[in-house]
């Protein structure tokens, strides 16, 4: 069989590149003070790392057919937990290697809570949107009662926030363009992601599982074994997250660090391209997902429009990508 | 040699004997038949000897070796294979990704796609498939997807293989392209286990066969020293009559429905024959208004129920039925509103079920019973009761026979002609030859998505439908 070319398909495998391609030519043309302003560019990055961390991992966990709703919830407590981990180090230690602990420690603790949804959702048969709606009601609730509904602030001077605020300078415009480490993790990680799904039997496997389940048993796979692992895979990312907001911000406020992260991830997950009934879905769609949603946001900021209207337009966009991914109407 | 072997394998499910103490052995370079009615135990047997479940009483051994399988890894390393019956593929995965899958080539810990696209080339070429390693196996229709799953098996270098009804989606070609590749395979040493509804495919390629009912072994004969006949009363334990009803004479000189040039007539059983590809599925959808398209009289589907002609959907699984719904919800389902209009009544819609049960004999424990553990024949009835429940008066039955086994058959066919006796217009869609020339009044051959022609009575021959649908030129 021959396969011929479809403007369809076409569409539906690339629509989200094309899509990301045009806005940043139309905002660059648009928007000339904002967007030739490498600062903006900067904060655009540097602000949805931590959205962008965790929605590399969800896509790992929607390709095996789960759902994660606990990873804002999530990250607060692995950001409160972290912290005060950190500020404990600080008065015994050298600061570089209390920060050295503590941004391991922040990913170790988010790997164990991860584990945790997964072992639920996995060995108590619990389906995942219920297990990781009771995580995020947990999660958020234990980050509460730890840091006393208040906020930790990082003890360290200014060895933890180098991560968020220090990086490579592009020569780009008079001052030049500061990309920050955090953004080099987030393409570190796209690219272990990449290549776990697609050239790894743990990714086929994945694949597999959720796209037909019964098949992958009848395979010899360990079906819950690969699903642990999304999970666990996903804590890890939020732990990554919770390091470079942290960071970012030098302090965790355990109300509000992380709220409807778990909806911007999925987002950026469906507009990349990744079918949320599982076993389709691809790591760099999602990571443009992740931009062009940054990209938005800062363009209704420049273009002046009010903060409610965000959702909207938002909400708008999330409905074209499904459309388009979907393609032609089936029968 | 005894390749494989089982010996007083009994297995319990909570209140069911699916099995009571099965002895069979499988010998090399030797195909074994296992034939049965509904629920007599091929499937779970089956299950037993590949390791996806595990025997309440009794043993396996692999080459004379007492062995437990515990799960399918266990199987497929005392090389034990299975190909199932519902096809066990990731759609989104490429042909050598399903090949490979559980068992991938690897070069440092990234994936040989390279290896294995080329050694999946060569099983594909030995089973005569035109697939592509790379093609993704959602893209292929059916019948390749079947091979596919065929060649995953085989790159196993399993030494049993098991298949459990292989040829339920092929085309006459492709059926007998796969038992070339059976004979071949035989001739290497392989042990065959060949699972199958239909008797002439078993006594023309096996060497034995073994007959089970209801859980217990019957008997294991030559196929060399056995005719259909005998088999088929071995299988449903008593004198079995013409599987088919005598045809009744229709009037003809009332049509149901009308699509340009094609008329239903009252009184009729008209067949549609073809290849599968060849459109008659996608013709009747049309027409009924499952899909979109100029030949639909109806805006929908329910449309068309309104005016009387009703679906039953060759896809029991996917489309004709909820498995994990009851007999009894399944029945009702389009007709919810006759049991009230607000609130149904729970007490009709069970009166009503155990009509049907009663009526097409459908063998259940209650009628609130769950659809997914019954049996191909039983689900069949259940879909059939679904869809007359409304009274319809033409019924489209799509591949009516298809998983099901001689019993179900005969009842069906018993049913088909009391339809029609009573004046309804029944559309058989079959790839099964045999049964349209013992049903059906006239038959309607398709290609390419179009009418290659008409049969009438006597002219339905196997070799004029082979003809029209192949497209060869009569001379």
């Amino acid at each position: 069989m021959k396969k011929e070319f479809k403007p369809n398909e076409f569409v539906q495998e690339w629509g989200v590149l094309i899509a990301f391609v045009l806005f940043s030519v139309f905002v660059f043309v648009k928007f000339p003070d904002v967007f030739h302003n490498p600062l903006t560019w900067r904060n655009l990055f540097s602000q949805n790392v931590d959205v962008g961390l965790i929605a590399l991992g969800m896509t790992m966990v929607i390709i095996g057919g789960g759902i994660d709703l606990s990873v804002g919830s999530m990250l607060a407590l692995t950001g409160v937990l972290g912290l005060s981990f950190l500020n404990r180090q600080m008065g015994s230690g050298s600061e570089s290697s209390a920060v050295l602990l503590s941004a391991l420690g922040m990913v170790g603790i988010g790997g164990v809570l991860g584990a945790i949804n997964g072992v639920i959702i996995t060995k108590f048969r619990v389906v995942p949107f219920v297990a990781t709606l009771v995580g995020l009601l947990v999660f958020r609730s234990l980050a509460l009662a730890y840091a006393n509904g208040g906020t930790i602030t990082s003890s360290s001077k200014n060895e933890w926030a180098k991560v968020a605020l220090t990086g490579v300078t592009l020569p780009v415009g008079k001052a030049g363009m500061l990309i920050p480490w955090s953004v080099f993790v987030l393409i570190a990680v796209a690219l272990i992601l990449g290549f776990l799904l697609n050239w790894t039997p743990f990714g086929r496997h994945l694949v597999a599982v959720g796209s037909n389940e019964r098949a992958a048993k009848y395979s010899a796979i360990s079906v819950d074994r690969v699903r642990l692992w999304t999970y666990t895979i996903l804590g890890l990312c939020v732990g990554l997250a919770a390091w470079v907001a942290s960071a970012r911000l030098n302090s965790v406020t355990s109300t509000t660090l992380g709220q409807l992260y778990e909806l911007d991830a999925i987002a950026a997950v469906v507009i990349g391209g990744t079918a949320l009934s599982g076993g389709k879905g691809r790591i760099w769609g999602t990571f443009i997902g992740v931009l062009l949603l940054g990209m938005i946001t800062t363009t209704l900021v420049a273009a002046g429009v009010s903060g409610y209207w965000q959702g909207v337009v938002k909400g708008g966009i999330i409905l074209v990508a499904v459309l388009i991914s979907r393609g032609k109407r089936e029968n | 040699m005894v390749r494989l072997e089982c010996q007083g394998v009994v297995k319990e499910y909570p209140g069911v004997r699916a099995l009571g103490g099965i002895s069979l052995d499988f010998r090399e370079g030797e195909v074994h038949g296992i034939i049965g009615e509904n629920g007599a135990g091929k499937s779970t047997l089956m299950k037993i000897l590949s390791g996806v479940e595990e025997p309440t009483e009794g043993t396996v051994s692999v080459a004379g070796n007492l062995t437990k399988l515990k799960n399918v890894r266990d199987g497929m390393a005392s090389g034990i294979a299975m190909i199932h019956q519902e096809l066990n593929l990731v759609e989104h995965l490429s042909v050598a990704e399903n090949i490979f899958l559980g068992r991938e080539i690897l070069v440092g810990p990234k994936l040989n796609r390279r290896e294995m696209n080329e050694l999946a080339a060569q099983y594909l070429a030995d089973v005569k498939s035109d697939a592509k390693p790379t093609d993704l196996v959602g893209s292929l229709p059916l019948a390749q997807q079947q091979l596919v799953e065929i060649t995953k098996a085989l790159s196993c270098n399993a030494d049993v293989l098991i298949m459990d009804e292989p040829t339920a989606v092929l085309s006459e070609r492709e059926k007998s392209a796969l038992f070339e590749l059976v004979k071949r395979l035989k001739s290497e040493g392989k042990a065959i286990i060949l699972v199958s509804h239909l008797l002439g495919e078993l006594i023309a390629n096996c060497d034995r066969i073994s007959v089970l009912r209801d859980g217990e072994f019957v008997a294991t004969v030559q196929a060399s020293e056995i005719n259909e006949h005998e088999l088929a009363n071995m299988m449903v334990g008593r004198e079995l009559g013409d599987l088919f009803p005598v045809k009744s004479t229709p009037s003809m000189d009332k049509t149901l429905l009308q699509s340009n040039s094609l008329q239903v007539k009252a009184g009729e059983v008209l067949g549609f024959a073809g290849l599968i590809g060849s459109g008659r599925t996608e013709l009747w959808e049309e027409i009924c208004g499952l899909r979109p398209g100029e030949l639909s009289q109806s805006k929908n589907y329910a449309g068309s129920i309104s005016r009387g002609v009703v679906y039953v959907s060759e896809d029991r699984k996917g489309a004709g039925l909820h498995l994990e719904f009851s007999v009894q919800d399944n029945i009702v389902l389009p007709w919810l509103g006759k049991f009230g209009k607000a609130v149904t009544n729970r007490k009709e819609v069970q009166t009503c079920a155990e009509g049907w049960k009663e009526k097409l004999s459908i063998r259940v424990p209650t009628v609130a019973s769950r659809v997914g553990s019954l049996s191909g024949g039983n689900q069949q009835k259940v879909s059939l009761s679904k869809w007359l429940e409304g009274n319809p008066e033409v019924i489209i039955l799509d591949e009516p026979t298809r998983g099901v086994d001689v019993g179900s058959k005969a009842q069906i066919y018993e049913i088909i002609a009391q339809l029609a006796n009573q004046g309804k217009g029944v559309v058989v869609i079959s790839s099964e030859m045999q049964e349209l020339i013992g049903l059906c009044h006239r038959v309607v051959v398709m290609r390419d998505q179009s009418f290659a022609g008409e049969l009438e009575g006597e002219e339905i021959t196997e070799q004029a439908m082979m003809k029209l649908a192949a497209g060869v030129q009569s001379a």
